[in-house]
């Protein structure tokens, strides 16, 4: 078994959603209309932390920002490098993204490769008024000229290890652990 | 996890997927299918690769459905036909292939009048090899956008009842439809002249039908074949009238049908022999849905099986 290190436990994880979803109300609250601002979730980790931080942007602000979910697996680098692709996740974008102030939300910031990815896909569905990027860990290890908005930990961990986030059926599940890349 | 057991360079036949392969297969198509709906109708995934298809028979939907869903791919691609290779100066297809393969090519679509004859590439060169029909034996992408459109309009495919109509004996379509049906547990039902629907096929577990009001009262789903007049010829049928009146679906047989009943066919319609036009394009048709699914279908198995390549 490969071993598996738990890093951040429900409670610090809560405590870092509501500090990047004050930080989004900060920017956005006031300024820019609740239908023209709305969470895009990269799958799969993406998707269930949107939906956690439009929770706690309605707590904050009492509005609630419209979801979207995005798959970037046709946008990808390197497929055929890879031992196997990817199963595509549906993309459900239910709002026009033309003049939309968007933010994209992933678990993980690393190389940057899926949010390239990300910008490419989101910027096919038409011309958002600006793109932010929210993340939950920002883990180092980047390959590409990309950094977060908004970042909910800094880890500090070994650069062939891979950092993973886990959220389960309930608000109140969620941790984030660390792993031996080659092994996970 | 989360990553999934597609390890296929090739999509040659129905018959060598298992049921779960099938699956992923119309539903990475359901993604696909909604990308020919945005502005932009195009995705990077097959950036870089080379796609040739390479017709030795004959074919226009088929191939301009692979072509373009090579294009909505970013694929590059050259098309080649059997009367401009160098098949006519009498080149053995494997040395024709090989020189595909030579110039790096990624991927093969092929449709050849030689049943196995993709198989036979397969195995003898490195590039993805996707099978477009051939001879009498398969035609997996027509099969599975089938199988997609029935999913998509009815939910589901175990527990229906399918009835496939018309020339079974030569039809790489009903081969390649059976096989998916049964594997993703639909009932099937081959209907037609017993000269072109041979009870033979009941050991594969179908039910063979020669009265055409049997074979489709309790269908949930009907599909005609073209029935193809050197047929008439070689003495399979006494007339084309004749096939038209006993299995042909018109207004009068129409009324047999379930009201939700599906109107299947793999096209170009021979409209008033096989089927009628006021049924071609009746409620019941989805005919010109399946040509919308097969380019999805495609982009789909195109999608998966680059993915495979180089290892």
């Amino acid at each position: 078994m490969p071993e598996k290190v738990k890093l951040c436990n429900n409670f610090e994880i809560k405590a870092a959603i509501n500090e990047i979803a004050h930080s989004i109300v900060a920017e956005f609250h006031g300024k820019t209309p609740a239908k023209e601002f709305a969470l895009i979730g990269i799958h799969r980790q993406g998707v269930p932390l949107a939906q956690r931080l439009i929770s706690s942007i309605e707590q904050h602000s009492g509005k609630c920002p419209e979801l979207a979910q995005l798959d970037i697996s046709m946008y990808r680098d390197d497929i055929g490098m890879r031992n196997s692709l990817p199963i595509i996740h549906e993309t459900n974008i239910p709002f026009d993204v033309n003049d939309m102030a968007v933010i994209l939300v992933d678990d993980v910031l690393s190389s940057g490769r899926t949010i390239r990815a990300a910008l490419d896909a989101i910027t096919d569905y038409g011309r958002p008024k600006l793109i932010r990027l929210a993340v939950l860990v920002d883990r180092g290890n980047r390959e590409f000229p990309i950094r977060a908005d908004y970042a909910g930990i800094d880890l500090t961990v070994a650069q062939d290890s891979k950092v993973m986030v886990e959220f389960g059926q309930s608000e109140n599940d969620s941790s984030i652990y660390v792993t031996d890349w080659d092994k996970a | 996890m989360g990553d999934i057991a597609w390890h296929r360079k090739d999509l040659l036949s129905i018959y060598d997927l298992e049921s779960e392969e099938i699956s992923l297969i119309l539903d990475t198509a359901e993604e696909f299918k909604k990308v020919s709906e945005r502005n932009v109708k195009k995705v990077p995934a097959l950036r870089g690769k080379t796609v040739v298809n390479f017709f030795v028979e004959p074919s226009t939907r088929t191939r301009m459905s692979f072509e373009l869903a090579e294009h909505r791919l970013s694929a590059d691609i050259v098309n080649i036909a059997a009367d401009s290779s160098s098949l006519r100066k009498g080149e053995t297809l494997l040395d024709t292939v090989r020189n595909i393969e030579a110039l790096q090519i990624d991927l093969i679509v092929i449709r050849h009048s030689a049943p196995g004859a993709p198989m036979l590439i397969a195995k003898n060169i490195s590039c993805g090899v996707l099978n477009a029909g051939d001879g009498a034996h398969a035609h997996p992408t027509q099969a599975l956008l089938d199988l997609f459109t029935i999913r998509e309009k009815k939910g589901r495919l175990r527990g229906l009842k399918v009835t496939i109509i018309g020339d079974i004996l030569h039809s790489r379509v009903a081969r390649s439809n059976i096989w998916g049906l049964l594997k993703l547990g639909a009932e099937v039902t081959l209907a037609g002249p017993s000269t072109l629907v041979p009870r033979d096929f009941e050991k594969i577990g179908v039910r063979v039908c020669h009265d055409l009001r049997s074979a489709i009262e309790d269908a949930d789903v009907v599909n005609l074949l073209r029935i193809q007049h050197e047929r008439q010829r070689a003495g399979f049928f006494p007339s084309v009238n004749e096939y038209a009146r006993f299995f042909g679906l018109n207004e009068t047989t129409e009324k047999y049908l379930k009201p939700d009943a599906l109107v299947m066919h793999p096209g170009p319609i021979n409209r008033g022999v096989e089927l009628a036009s006021t049924v071609a394009d009746g409620p019941r048709s989805v005919i010109l849905e399946q040509v919308t699914n097969g380019l999805a279908v495609r982009m789909a198995v195109l999608f998966l099986v680059a993915g495979c390549m180089n290892k």
